[in-house]
């Protein structure tokens, strides 16, 4: 009886602190919120991938990313609204999105003038300068390749470490100003600066390789402890402020974040939420069957969900280099004998995948228009198919299908399976080659190892049609080197030309719906067979306040949680 | 066998052991029977929202489903569970029978052949012996290309390292028998080693070989599921056990059934092969059934 006294008390004082501070306790609901009132407590981030990486040079991050971007501000980053108005950039360091000028071949920033790192001194335009060129170097590789061909004459450049004399194309005329010059129109310039190499690097702290065991944080934490791809534990740095940064609530004292868990027990642990694991999140680990059961049905757990759409698409790439799917014709009736629902189920169940006709995802922002040049319904069409394949003259068909040796990234064994029972009902028997997922994308990057036909996912490095379109069907982006997504090895100059005049656009209604009208046409050549678009689920802690997922990333923004 | 026949268990086991092995050999009728194979897919009768849990209870058995279908994917259960039998019980008795071929010779070899061949083929089983099979199988497995024929490839592979046991028993065996006065007596009357082997101890031979194979029949299964369920056994669509376990463990609460009807199956299996053993060695070995009641 003494050990159910002791357990209610704390209980009973803990919910008079919430009402009295006008606090709610609906879960999730931002409605009674609020930013002010809502710091203090550890929350616990519980991951299956190890963060193998803290140099902002090295991040490959949407939007500046969930973790790193509580360490590090960026020129612009995602504007952490929830759904469509979420798909937007919004100045962080910088005053402004940026102002173009020539065309929008220059952008013009200001930094703030309330911004410090973690040891105080003010965060300078050399600062933004020095991290960019960075993160060409060499020695730290990993991050997103767009700088490398946007900036004037800088692809290749070296790194300050080779090359200290820096990049010309990036002028800082005063310690507020930064200057972008690029070698084309790029109307995306806002979106990119949301990317972490845009993140300040003080020079005189620069370790080179070492730096990402204590990275100079110009966020709300810093680093306190840093295991790579175990742990990683977060303070409360001292010199950034509230009204410096409008956009990051900061809410917690302390964050600790595990890594290396199983997906399976980490949806386990926030759903029981014992201990600790009540003030628990993660940002990797979607919800698994055995949730997805408790889901909709009113239950508790109905209060510990968030939903979003991180815009990616699930689909199966053809080299058109390779017979038979250098035949339009093939690859039509392909299209028509796909299942769609197989699919969804294999990845997962439409809870969590939607099937897609289009290689765009369904965001507006991305510049979406439904469209089906194939119609064949959800479930598929084999006798359309059959009847296209015998139009072609083409009899017996067998062809190998790629995909990866685990299911994790949804390219696995169990989309593969269905997409070889949707075609075999169309008479085409697919032969399955596996491969080790760590070295997929190596393979099925480098036109001379190219598989026929493989498994493939693509997810936007940030929300508008242009990374989405242009490293798929770009015919000027295929790398024979390797690190190729042009898998389709298609080039078409007037495709190209396209491209380059969205490119120049600085209106995004435009230029979304020009993208859209882009991908309508490129869906009727068939080069890839889109089949789903992602959608997340994440569970959180039942402590666990504000866990809005953002229109940009589709999950919650740690920067804006509490556990309070 | 009329001793064994009175023993309960081993009459269970041994209904149960021929019922399985029934079942694997008709699979292609039984699922025929059921109207369905293990390849179509049924997604109308998964709850999709859910995750693609069947629809219904208990896993969706209905009169089309008998044993209802796999989630995820709306396979039937049943037709996946009896081709799967054909897989676990055909490449456990290939297994077997390639491993009491190989233990036989180099058993026999080693009991007759001279002190040096003795010493060597003795040295070899040891070496077989301590391989660790499943680590071994595993490497083994990985590197064969994939469009080898996968079932006996699997049976050759546990055979390959498993046939240490019954070459170190047939050697046993041989050494006591080739001292009988028979063998003496055959020999004397001219008939060569291999004649004596193949007419004097091979006869022998066969009650502490048939009871052991009965034994790695067994052993052999849980190998193969193993293997399955470590994914370098047989390649899907083509089912197993093994496979299917493994495949149910992301599902186990979610959908119980389908962890429930291929463990169930897998040891009702086991458990009616090791009584048949039991009951084998009881009734052969008269001594040993002594030492146990």
């Amino acid at each position: 009886m003494r050990r159910a006294l002791t357990l209610v008390l704390p209980g009973l004082l803990l919910l008079a602190a919430c009402d009295g501070g006008g606090g709610s306790s609906g879960n999730g609901s931002s409605t009674a919120f609020d930013p002010a009132t809502c710091q203090g407590g550890t929350l616990t981030v519980l991951n299956q991938g190890g963060i193998t990486h803290l140099d902002p040079a090295r991040l490959y991050t949407s939007g500046g990313g969930n973790i790193p971007s509580l360490l590090f501000r960026t020129l612009t980053t995602r504007n952490r609204q929830a759904g469509e108005a979420g798909a937007k950039p919004a100045p962080d360091l910088a005053t402004d999105l940026g102002t173009a000028s020539d065309g929008a071949k220059t952008w013009t920033y200001r930094l703030r003038d309330d911004v410090f790192f973690e040891d105080g001194t003010p965060i300078t335009s050399a600062d933004v300068k020095y991290g960019i060129e960075r993160s060409f170097a060499p020695e730290l590789p990993g991050g997103a390749p767009y700088l490398r061909d946007w900036l004037q004459d800088a692809a290749s450049y070296q790194g300050p470490y080779k090359q200290p004399e820096g990049i010309k194309a990036i002028e800082t005329p005063d310690d507020k100003t930064i200057i972008f010059k690029l070698s084309k129109p790029e109307g995306d310039f806002p979106f990119l600066a949301t990317a972490t190499q845009f993140a300040p690097v003080p020079k005189a702290k620069d370790k080179g390789v070492g730096y990402e065991a204590h990275p100079v944080s110009s966020g709300p934490y810093q680093v306190e402890s840093y295991e790579p791809k175990k742990s990683l534990i977060l303070v409360r740095n001292t010199h950034w402020t509230t009204k410096s940064d409008p956009l990051r609530y900061a809410c917690p004292d302390r964050i600790e974040v595990t890594a290396g868990l199983d997906g399976a027990v980490i949806n386990q642990r926030l759903t029981s939420g014992a201990g600790q694991d009540a003030n628990a999140v993660t940002t990797d680990a979607v919800v698994g069957p055995e949730q997805l059961a408790q889901l909709g049905n009113g239950g508790p757990l109905d209060k510990q969900v968030a939903r979003g759409e991180f815009p990616a698409t699930y689909y199966l790439a053809f080299n058109t280099k390779k017979a038979p799917f250098d035949n339009q014709k093939v690859r039509e009736a392909l299209s028509y004998a796909i299942n769609r629902t197989s699919v969804v189920n294999a990845l997962g169940g439409s809870t969590v995948a939607g099937s897609s006709t289009t290689f765009l995802p369904p965001q507006k922002a991305l510049g979406y228009q439904p469209y089906d040049p194939f119609p064949a319904g959800d479930t598929g069409d084999p006798a359309k198919a059959k009847a296209v394949l015998a139009e072609a003259g083409v009899t017996n068909l067998t062809i190998e299908l790629a995909h990866a040796n685990d299911d994790n990234d949804g390219y696995g064994p169990k989309v593969a399976a269905a997409v070889q029972e949707a075609f075999k009902q169309a008479g085409v028997t697919v032969k399955l080659t596996a491969i080790d997922s760590a070295t997929y994308r190596d393979v099925t990057g480098k036109p001379a190892t190219e598989p026929a036909a493989s498994l493939q996912y693509w997810g936007a490095d940030w929300p508008s049609g242009g990374p989405f379109l242009i490293p798929i069907f770009d015919g000027r982006q295929i790398i024979t080197a390797g690190g190729n997504f042009n898998l389709a090895q298609y080039n078409d100059p007037e495709f190209n030309a396209e491209i380059d005049a969205i490119n120049a656009l600085t209106d995004q209604s435009t230029a979304q719906a020009r993208w859209g009208a882009l991908d309508t046409k490129i869906g009727k050549l068939a080069l890839v067979i889109p089949l789903a678009h992602e959608k997340d689920v994440f569970l959180f802690g039942k402590n666990v306040k504000n866990a809005v997922p953002d229109g940009w990333r589709g999950t919650y923004d740690l920067s804006r949680v509490s556990v309070k | 066998m009329r001793r064994a026949l009175r023993d309960r268990g081993f009459l269970f086991g041994a209904v149960a052991a021929l019922l399985m092995v029934l079942v694997a050999a008709t699979a292609p009728l039984l699922a025929a029977a059921a109207g369905q194979d293990y390849t179509t897919y049924h997604d109308n009768l998964l709850d999709s929202a859910r995750g693609g849990v069947p629809l219904g209870r208990f896993g969706g058995i209905s009169g089309d489903h008998w044993l209802g279908v796999e989630p995820g994917t709306g396979r039937d259960l049943f037709a996946r569970v009896v081709y799967g039998a054909q897989v676990s019980l055909g490449v456990a008795i290939g297994a077997t029978i390639l491993e009491v071929l190989i233990g036989l010779l180099v058993g026999t070899a080693a009991g007759l052949g001279g002190r040096w061949a003795d010493t060597i083929l003795t040295r070899l089983v040891d070496l077989v012996l301590a391989l660790p099979i499943l680590v071994l199988a595993i490497s083994l497995l990985a590197i064969v290309p994939p469009d080898w024929p996968r079932p006996l490839l699997l049976a050759t592979v546990i055979a390959v390292l498993g046939w240490g046991g019954t070459a170190r028993i047939t050697r046993g065996e041989t050494l006591t028998l080739r001292t009988r006065d028979y063998v003496a007596a055959a020999r004397l009357s001219g008939a060569g080693w291999f004649r004596v082997a193949r007419r004097e101890i091979l006869p022998g031979l066969t009650a502490p070989v048939l009871t052991y194979a009965a034994l790695l029949l067994p052993t052999n299964m849980v190998v193969e599921a193993g293997l399955s369920f470590l994914g370098v056994g047989v390649r899907p669509p083509t089912p197993s056990w093994g496979q299917m376990l493994s495949s149910a463990t992301t599902w186990f609460r979610a959908d119980p059934m389908y962890v429930f009807i291929p463990g169930g199956l897998l040891f009702l299996t086991l458990l009616s092969f090791v009584l048949v053993a039991n009951g084998l060695r009881r009734a052969l070995d008269p001594r040993q059934s002594e030492v146990l009641r």
